[in-house]
């Protein structure tokens, strides 16, 4: 091997003797270059050995436009499913046909051939975007796999197709107030779906937003889909028999806030949205989040509960409504007048005007402002449904202002506004907003305030109870629910006076009146006498009467067993005061 | 001696070769079988999405209503159709005083209800 030297040598000389060993070939040296030689070809072949495993190993498929196509154009969104699991709203997989007019050889014959399969496809609008010099365009989205095949078999160049999802709402037009509608591109553009996207819940396909389809967890909704759809049979069924322009309902767990179901009548199918800027569609909004009416008799719940709750009235109090009630120019006259003085129970189940407006004077009108902010009624109630209404205050509140709110005339809130103060009214005092998400009580607890007392809550329960068995709730008084209602037919403002024969009929129950789970809300718009009525048309006799057939259907739907006795001790606090023992018996009293 | 570690070193090498290309191909064909799995796998899942939609469509409730109008026949539960387990009489007890002498004197009947008071009759709405 290497020569032992005397002494170590420079650099220089070091640089020397190696170049010229390398001109030079001396045989006593030749073994170990070759082994030297042998060494680094060895590496050299070990390191080629393992890169070649390295890529053997590391087999990556290169990037197919089938797998660009995976990610569609139309972005994934959660299923929507009912309180019980059932599917409301899906996405499917589609095919859309879309061409690359670079690669498209004889255009017009293309346009030809493919407006011959799909009939429905504008030739001259689809030659113009040929020409154009876009890349890459949609002939049609969302094509069926029959037209699909037959557009294959045209073996076109540069016509292709790209999978996209589809919003599926397989039970029609059920729900479709809350469940809002998609735009071609399953982007959320009503009700849940939109609230979804605004959530982030959906995977709209912006770059860097990327999500997983599958991992897209079903958004499950308060609503029960049987109940949704008695509630539209029956309200569908009342607009056919009272002629009425339009209908609406929901009902609502009063417990936990949750909507169990909506229903707006003319309604429409999510399946095939209608264009809500034009003005034919005006009458598809929903009625129960975006209209706001002038609620009639069931406003005075709140005056009512508002002047038991301040303790300026018992329900032992006696309020004079013998004589009509003057304020200004203006008169307040009962509809049902009785010339007497009442007692608060008799003011509720007759329904009188006058006894309310005197109850929302005794508390003045600061305080009837306030109790009905406290309340919920003067400001915008914002859901997850992204369409509400605000409410038409009055500009300048006065006693004459305060003396028609009372009863329902001059403030125009969203039905489900009232809803919800109504709700507080019965469940013990406990204001909380309504909800289109499964919620329980706990939780509703943790968000709920508490408006009037428990013994305020309990009064208007015996209230709305004794109105059923003795009053204008007589219709929904289903045996073996205790039913408690109110009734409240509002006149309707036709040119600037409120008319005599166009009415807007509400109608509120509660099952059951002593521990109430549902509050249900029926509203008609305009409805006619059905034969056989001696031409009434107020609230009783439709909103009423469907609210009744309702609660007969919707109970037993979610499992509440008639009661075969009433309670027998159905209002203990107001029991121990010495009222309502027995609230079937209070018209009597 | 050299010869037989060279042919050794030879075939050794294309031997290895011979391998890794084994590896190296069924490698590939693996892995295309799992990029066709996992299209199979999607196509199946979205197969199942139409199916899961198609069922809710069929079974939407106005077409269960529809069907069950036209088909059962059934009426809405009444409240004199529900009786509590206390309110039906005890298997053996005799209810009348007559059929219980008749039956101590050996002539009694089979203890069957009476003809009509086996089935509750629903209410007329």
């Amino acid at each position: 091997m290497t020569e032992a030297k005397p002494q170590k040598p420079t650099l220089r000389q070091r640089l020397a003797n190696g170049a010229a060993a390398m001109l030079s070939t001396r045989l006593d040296k030749g073994v170990g270059r070759v082994r030297q030689l042998a060494l680094i070809l060895g590496l050299a072949y070990l390191a080629l050995a393992g890169k070649l495993v390295h890529l053997g190993l590391s087999h990556d498929p290169p990037p197919t436009l089938k797998a660009a196509a995976d990610q569609a154009a139309a972005g994934s969104r959660p299923d929507l499913l009912d309180r019980n699991g059932a599917i409301l709203a899906t996405d499917v997989k589609t095919m859309s046909v879309f061409a690359e007019p670079r690669n498209i050889i004889d255009k017009d014959e293309a346009v030809e051939l493919i407006t011959a399969v799909l009939p429905d496809v504008d030739a001259h609008e689809l030659r113009d975007r040929m020409n154009s010099k876009k890349g890459f365009i949609w002939i049609k989205r969302q094509i069926t796999s029959k037209e699909q095949n037959e557009i294959y078999h045209l073996g076109l160049p540069g016509i292709g197709f790209w999978p996209e999802n589809k919003r599926i709402y397989p039970n029609g037009p059920l729900g479709a107030h809350v469940l809002g509608f998609v735009d071609k591109d399953n982007i959320g553009i009503a009700g849940m779906e939109k609230y979804l996207d605004k959530q982030g819940l959906t995977d709209p396909h912006v770059p860097g937003f990327a999500l997983d389809p599958a991992a897209l967890t079903p958004v499950r909704l308060s609503l029960d889909l049987k109940a949704t759809h008695a509630l539209r049979d029956e309200l569908v069924q009342g607009l056919d028999k009272y002629k009425a322009k339009a209908a609406a309902g929901a009902i609502i767990d009063v417990n936990t806030g949750e909507i169990i179901a909506l229903e707006s009548l003319p309604d429409y199918d999510p399946n095939d949205p209608p264009d809500m800027t034009k003005p034919e569609n005006k009458a598809k909004i929903n009625r129960v989040n975006v209209g706001t009416y002038e609620m009639g008799s069931t406003f005075k719940a709140l005056t009512i509960s508002m002047a038991l709750d301040s303790g300026k009235v018992t329900l032992g109090s006696h309020i004079d409504a013998r004589d009509s009630l003057r304020s200004g120019r203006f008169t307040i006259h009962d509809f049902h007048a009785t010339h007497r003085v009442l007692t608060v129970p008799e003011v509720f189940t007759h329904s009188s005007n006058i006894g309310t407006a005197r109850m929302a004077l005794m508390v003045g009108v600061p305080g009837h402002q306030a109790f009905l902010r406290k309340m919920g009624q003067l400001d915008r109630l914002e859901t997850e449904l992204p369409e509400n209404a605000k409410p038409q205050i009055p500009k300048h509140w006065g006693e004459l202002n305060t003396m028609t709110i009372a009863f329902g005339q001059g403030l125009n809130v969203a039905p489900l506004q009232a809803l919800m103060g109504v709700a507080a009214l019965v469940n013990g005092g406990h204001l909380m907003k309504p909800t289109f998400l499964v919620r329980d009580e706990a939780a509703a607890m943790a968000v709920s305030e508490q408006v009037v007392s428990p013994q305020t809550s309990e009064s208007m329960r015996y209230l709305m109870r004794s109105n059923a068995t003795h009053g204008s709730a007589g219709f929904a008084n289903v045996e073996g629910y205790y039913v408690g209602g109110k009734t409240g037919t509002a006149q309707k403002i036709v040119g600037r006076r409120y008319s005599n024969d166009k009415v807007f009929t509400t109608f509120m129950a509660m099952t059951p009146a002593d521990k109430p789970k549902f509050l249900y809300l029926v509203m008609y718009d305009q409805p006619e006498a059905a034969p056989g009525d001696y031409g009434y048309h107020t609230a009783a006799y439709n909103a009423g009467r469907v609210t009744g057939a309702l609660i007969r259907r919707v109970e037993p739907l979610e499992g509440h067993a008639p009661l075969l006795n009433p309670p027998a001790h159905p209002f203990p606090l107001i029991a121990r005061l010495g009222y309502g023992a027995d609230a079937d018996k209070v018209g009597k009293e | 001696m050299w010869r037989v570690l060279h042919l050794v070193a030879i075939a050794a090498l294309i031997g290895s070769a011979a391998y890794v290309y084994r590896i190296k191909y069924q490698t590939i064909l693996e892995s295309e079988e799992i990029v066709k799995l996992k299209h199979q796998i999607n196509r199946t899942r979205d197969e199942i999405g139409v199916l899961h939609a198609e069922y809710e469509h069929l079974a939407r409730p106005d077409r269960i209503q529809e069907l069950a109008d036209k088909l059962i026949g059934m009426q809405p539960l009444a409240l004199n159709q529900i009786a509590r387990p206390d309110e039906i009489p005890d298997k053996n007890v005799q209810a009348d005083e007559l059929g219980r002498k008749l039956e101590s004197l050996g002539l009694g009947l089979s203890a069957s209800p009476a003809n009509g008071a086996a089935g509750a009759s629903p209410s007329v709405r």
